[in-house]
């Protein structure tokens, strides 16, 4: 009888060209349940203070969850971690798809990658069988034709291949993972790490099966076939199925919240041209799934008209909608998708790429980028061709391109003078597409996510502002005593943020999707409970599910601490305390003051001292990680 | 008045519809327009009436309005 883990690790080390299996035992991997617990573990154990993030001495932690493989809707994720080139911090990205539950029924829970190989590989995998396999022929190709000549080449058309692309052999610190063409590590830099390390691709194939490794494979299966059920009968996962995230943007801009012309505005007035109808209409050519779920969340595209964009790498969500379109003053749907593509192509994070070219437009009408630094385009707001000229320039790091691919921070301490103020960066990750002046814990958790700015690290504010409903209950469920206004930044919200960052947290532990459980709630929180049993066998309630999630942070806010990292960098840009300058929030910024107070009871409801922003010992010590205080001192 | 149901709130139109046009005699309560429509007025996040935020309490809607609801907003 399993407890829902391989129990091993496969460590390549690609210097020596050497391959090894690390086994661990059920006790580690109850503290450790997989995805960011044991990859911030990994890491803080395997890695030196101030290893150089695009060095071989970097580790690149691939890592399954506990419940990643499992058939049950959106236990599809697994983690990338490692010292982010883009931040120096703990660097982490999340990705579904299929390559975490392909490596998972090859038999391991994860992959430690050490080293630099000294030319272009590919790791390839069938079960226990590993091999590191010449890649020179496929370096400086885009994903497509590399996952077909590796499929051909092990004559297995069925391996699921993890990528880097140009973006990644050209270390673009936000350069990001692919795997089957669509679904992405885009976070953190995961691919600059890994195409640092000449390490083109791993290619896993699995003939396992879920219910050898779990505790209790039947009942997994048929809270599998519950959930599956009920998708089309739940209003938020139909939706997700009938619109995905590309449903998001009307009612984003509604509220004022829509990030505009580089967070100025919090409504866009070409928004009718780039929301879901106009998706639907345009762009949409199919709606895909990730490995054994339900909602099938995401599009497909196809456009043969003012652009051409094939239907090879996905459709563009919400986040890159955002990003590429209110946010660059863009309304030209197709010409979003076009950068979306470019995105897959190149293998960049669409999140930090859009931010970057919302940068360098701003910085070009301000007169600090000029014609003669863009090939005598002019890099204005709302300019497609510019757009997509930056994008291709940041992949090839050709002209200007080469610093921009450097990530806002870095590109602004070079440009000089407002530029700072243009970098919508925390911790030198550019923000994703939600506006903190209207929901302000979504702000608490850009400032203190070790990653950086990430939208995925709680509940967000409106989920638990209103009493009566569905997101409202699971927030109750999980601690939240109050609803509290979307706009309220206070201790309390602090106090709320934090019970509902472990959760999250958790959720990418376990490797949950946040589009499946609470708050979402097409998987309630019991049922989430339910399934931890199901797959371990052990009797953990929310309380210890909770309790996992925070091991997790604290693990990655020591290395942090560790890296030097201190409340000062905890902060978020001086744009977010100005006013919005339209839309339904229009005049609206957040208080200095108030989230200065907010982050202070933050740091109280997470037990870390708010002088340095540090966990302290005694906590460390009650989360069954006391060994990691060490390493403070 | 013409009421767009937002986000995921189409679900609960048969038709599943994101835009009803309903012909008002006389101004109503959006709360209760909301309810003979099944559409739970305690998921509603976000309101705008013609473009403007609104609360729902106390809202009053009136044919040649342009009515848009919307439930709270995850990550995306």
């Amino acid at each position: 009888m399993g407890y829902g883990s391989t129990g091993k690790l496969l460590r390549v080390d690609l210097t020596r060209g050497a391959i090894s299996i690390e086994e661990f035992d059920e006790a580690f991997y109850r503290l450790y349940p997989g995805g960011k617990a044991l990859a911030a573990y990994l890491l803080l154990r395997e890695t030196a203070p101030g290893v150089d993030p695009l060095g071989p001495d970097n580790v690149l932690a691939l890592i399954n969850g506990l419940i990643t493989g499992a058939p049950i809707s959106t236990a599809t994720r697994f983690t990338a971690a490692a010292r982010s080139p883009l931040t120096t911090a703990y660097g982490e990205s999340e990705a579904g798809g299929f390559w975490g539950p392909e490596l998972k029924l090859a038999g391991w829970e994860g992959m430690v990658i050490t080293g630099r190989a000294e030319r272009p590989v590919y790791i390839a995998i069938k079960d226990d069988q590993v091999e590191i396999r010449d890649a020179r022929h496929l370096w400086g190709q885009e994903p497509a034709p590399v996952q077909a000549a590796i499929r051909e080449e092990l004559g297995d058309r069925l391996t699921r291949v993890l990528q880097t692309g140009i973006g990644g052999e050209n270390r673009v610190r936000y350069a990001a993972l692919i795997n089957d063409l669509r679904h992405f590590n885009g976070r953190s830099g995961m691919g600059a790490v890994m195409g640092s390390k000449n390490l083109k691709a791993i290619a896993v194939r699995g003939a396992g099966k879920y219910s050898d490794l779990a505790h209790d494979p039947q009942a997994v299966a048929e809270l599998g076939r519950r959930i599956a059920k009920r998708v089309k009968e739940h209003p938020q996962s139909w939706d997700l199925q009938e619109k995905g995230t590309p449903g998001l943007v009307s009612g984003l801009n509604a509220g004022g919240i829509l990030p505009t012309r580089n967070f100025h505005a919090g409504a866009f007035e070409g928004v009718d041209k780039i929301k879901w109808e106009a998706y639907e209409k345009e762009l949409l050519s199919a709606r895909r799934s990730c490995y054994a779920c339900a909602i099938r969340c995401k599009r497909e595209v196809k456009v043969d008209d003012r652009y051409q964009v094939s239907d090879v790498y996905g459709g563009p969500e919400y986040e890159t909608i955002g990003g590429f379109g209110p946010n660059c003053g863009i309304d030209d749907l197709q010409a979003i998708a076009k950068a979306n593509e470019l995105c897959g192509r190149y293998t960049l994070d669409s999140i930090s790429t859009g931010a970057v070219v919302a940068f360098a437009m701003e910085c070009f009408e301000h007169g600090l980028i000029t014609p003669a630094q863009t090939g005598g385009a002019a890099w204005r707001f709302g300019d497609a061709a510019a757009m997509l000229q930056i994008v291709d320039w940041i992949a090839h790091r050709q002209g200007i391109g080469d610093l921009l691919a450097e990530g806002t921070r870095r590109a602004a301490e070079v440009i000089g003078g407002d530029a700072r103020y243009f970098a919508m960066h925390v911790k030198g990750q550019e923000l994703p597409m939600h506006e903190p002046r209207g929901k302000v814990g979504v702000g608490l958790g850009y400032a203190i996510n070790e990653g950086g700015a990430d939208h995925l690290v709680a509940f967000h504010d409106p989920t638990y502002a209103n009493p009566n409903s569905l997101t409202f209950k699971a927030a109750a469920e999980l601690g939240v005593a109050d609803p509290l206004p979307p706009r309220e930044l206070s201790p309390r919200k602090a106090e709320a943020y934090a019970r509902l960052e472990n959760w999250s947290s958790f959720g990418k532990v376990i490797g949950f999707c946040y589009f499946g459980p609470a708050p979402r709630s097409l998987i309630q929180v019991g049922e989430v409970v339910e399934a931890v049993r199901a797959a371990s066998g052990w009797d953990f309630d929310k309380d210890e599910l909770l309790r996992i999630g925070e091991r997790a942070t604290n693990l990655a806010r020591v290395f942090n601490a560790r890296e030097g990292l201190s409340r000062k960098d905890d902060r978020l840009p001086d744009r977010l305390f100005e006013p919005l300058e339209s839309g339904a929030l229009q005049g609206i910024g957040m208080s200095r003051e108030e989230f200065e107070t907010a982050m202070t009871a933050l740091y109280r409801a997470k037990g870390w001292d708010p002088a340095t922003a540090r966990p302290t010992p005694e906590r460390l010590a009650a989360l069954g990680i006391g060994w990691a205080a060490d390493l403070l001192t | 008045m013409q009421l767009h149901l937002g986000g995921h709130f189409n679900w609960y139109d048969p038709q599943k519809r994101a835009w009803l046009a309903i012909p008002l005699a006389a101004p109503v309560s959006l709360r209760t327009l909301l309810e003979q429509l099944h559409v739970p007025p305690a998921e509603v996040a976000i309101l705008t009436v013609n473009g403007r935020l609104a609360r729902l309490e106390g809202a009053v809607v009136s044919d040649g309005d342009r009515v848009e609801v919307y439930p709270a907003i995850g990550g995306g």
